[in-house]
């Protein structure tokens, strides 16, 4: 089929941002951002409710239009040379928008149809897409009577009928029970491991940490940390312990090697080797009575947090030289 | 060009189509013969003869203009909104598709349902004393021009329209109406005579006069005995009719894909 020609130089970028800017009125929703996806990586988009990441994969995808920079897939500008850009990538939406006058099966060859695909060479892979993903038995029925579970996997055969070679997945496990997040998950590492570029949107930590292998994490319109998964969780996950003290200290905390924040009763300290938590408790139990100890696993948000607050201290004068340029 | 795609699209409206038979081809067929009931049985003795034309002749080609402007821009106008409001437009927005492909695939899928009706119409009236086209090619690209035309308007409402509410606002306000008064059910040049000198010019004025005209022309032979004085050029009504199909149908398809190419209310 159609997508198979990669235009030889750049065949190795799958993605590549630059500069991207999208405003609607006065709001950057995406405020230069740059960065390259290599073909066959599954990269993870992070980011906490409107920071830009399904604006950005609109851009990507052609859903909206960017005010200013570029992206390339494959070396194709995605407003220019759109037609070769649209053909290699295949899209799971966030909100599921099937066509309710098709059926299962309709919805994947119309799709082919809007690629371009001649019907008679697109129904063996309709069909071989709809067992794959479980759907052979509903693919006479509209999508309105599929689970929740089913229309995702709908979405993904849909994504993959036109054999792109880039899947971008904005949120696929949002409001999904576990036990089916896990068999997208199985289905989605599958796919990479055949040699699909994946991108995928989320605010699941975990979700990233299972299944990508470098990870951006956008806020405000920024990327705020673009970095290898494994460097990433190393540098920013770990506990926080928190400890509640019977009387207020008579004397300030002082552990060599570990920050104590707070005062007064209470105290935390992040630490980043769960195998140090009760060294360090019997450490802060010689400092006072120990009322209560609570223990929680650094979320997402806390690292949004760290990120987005030292994004915002370091450097503003660079951030606001690069909003000009 | 994307022409597998463009017809995929077509072929989505058609689809469409005859899966609410109930709501799109049989209330057509079902009105033109309650029409025929009322006025051909009921009245058409007493109404005899209309512009030359036994009634049912003169009827005729007007319901199936009635109808043809219906089917288009209610197609079209249903069909895309539907689309917009379940973001299953993303779908298409998504493909390899240029605006041009996308408004041709849509107005091809709304004139097709055109195309089903009109000579639906047509078929039915026949057992009734209803005409056969005079000109069959031009009867047809006259369906397809006037299609073309209200297809446009359909997707432009579509657009623009942010609720059900809004998108009645043109059929119910501006379509029916002028349609109408332009000579479905009466000659003209009745109702020219009938008005105060001060208004009987407004009657010209309304474009689907020259359109239920074409319509008449092409399919009985018989064109409006009206002659119309342009900068002092006497034009006979069935030039007009050409002029202002095509005009309108070139001006709506322009301002639809104006419309599109901007990504008006399609892409953020």
């Amino acid at each position: 089929m159609k997508a198979g020609i990669p235009p030889a130089a750049t065949a190795a970028e799958a993605i590549a941002l630059s500069d991207l800017v999208k405003c609607y009125g006065s709001l950057r929703a995406v405020d230069g951002i740059s960065f390259t996806v290599p073909e066959g990586e599954f990269f993870g988009f992070l980011g906490p409710n409107g920071a830009g990441k399904t604006t950005t994969i609109h851009c990507l995808v052609g859903l909206a239009t960017p005010t200013a920079g570029s992206i390339r897939v494959f070396g194709n500008d995605v407003v220019r040379d759109y037609r070769a850009a649209r053909q290699l990538v295949g899209l799971c939406p966030q909100e599921f928008n099937f066509d309710r006058y098709l059926t299962n099966r309709e919805t994947l060859l119309y799709s082919a149809g809007y690629f371009g695909i001649p019907r008679n060479e697109c129904q063996t892979r309709a069909d071989e897409l709809l067992k794959r993903f479980d759907l052979w038995s509903k693919r006479d029925e509209t999508s309105v009577k599929l689970s929740g579970g089913m229309k995702r996997r709908l979405t993904i055969a849909r994504a993959l009928i036109h054999r792109p070679r880039i899947l971008i997945l904005d949120e696929p496990t949002a409001g999904v029970d576990v036990e089916l997040r896990l068999e997208l998950w199985r289905f989605l590492k599958e796919l990479n491991e055949e040699g699909l570029t994946i991108v995928l949107t989320t605010h699941y930590l975990e979700e990233a940490e299972t299944l990508c292998k470098r990870i951006a994490i956008i806020d405000g319109g920024r990327i705020v940390a673009l970095e290898d998964k494994d460097a990433l969780v190393a540098r920013l996950a770990g506990h926080r312990l928190r400890v509640v003290y019977a009387r207020p200290l008579d004397r300030p905390i002082a552990i060599p090697g570990i920050e104590v924040e707070g005062e007064g009763q209470q105290v935390t300290v992040q630490v980043k080797d769960p195998g140090q938590i009760a060294t360090i408790l019997a450490q802060l139990a010689t400092f006072g009575q120990i009322l209560d100890v609570a223990v929680d696993r650094k979320n997402l948000q806390d690292i949004f947090l760290e990120l987005t607050s030292r994004s915002r201290s370091v450097a503003p004068e660079t951030l606001a030289g690069k909003r000009l340029s | 060009m994307n022409l597998i795609g463009l017809q995929t699209l077509a072929r989505r409206e058609v689809k469409r189509t005859f899966l609410i038979l109930n709501q799109v081809v049989w209330p057509p067929v079902i009105s033109t013969l309650l029409y025929f009931f009322i006025f051909v049985i009921g009245f058409g003795r007493a109404v005899g003869r209309m512009e030359g034309l036994p009634y049912v002749q003169f009827l005729v080609p007007g319901l199936i203009f009635m109808n043809v402007v219906e089917a288009s821009f209610g197609e079209a106008a249903a069909s895309l909104f539907l689309m917009r409001f379940s973001s299953s437009i993303q779908e298409i927005l998504v493909a390899p598709l240029s605006y041009p492909e996308m408004v041709l695939g849509m107005l091809s899928g709304s004139t097709m349902r055109a195309l089903v009706i009109g000579n639906l119409i047509l078929l039915v009236s026949w057992p009734f004393g209803g005409p056969l086209p005079h000109s069959w090619p031009w009867y047809l690209a006259l369906i397809v021009v006037v299609s073309v035309l209200f297809s446009s308007l359909g997707l432009v409402m579509a657009l623009w329209a942010e609720s059900f509410d809004q998108l009645s606002i043109a059929s119910t306000f501006f379509i029916t109406p002028m349609v109408f008064l332009g000579g479905v059910f009466t000659a003209a040049g009745a109702a020219y005579r009938q008005l105060p000198a001060a208004f009987r010019s407004v009657v010209f004025y309304n474009p689907m006069l020259y359109l239920v005209d074409g319509f008449r022309t092409a399919i009985t032979g018989h064109s409006n005995p009206f002659s119309i004085q342009i900068a002092g050029l006497l034009l006979p009504m069935w030039t007009l009719d050409l002029v202002v199909a095509t005009l309108g149908a070139t001006l709506a398809f322009l301002l639809a894909m104006v419309l599109f190419s901007r990504g008006f209310k399609l892409r953020t």
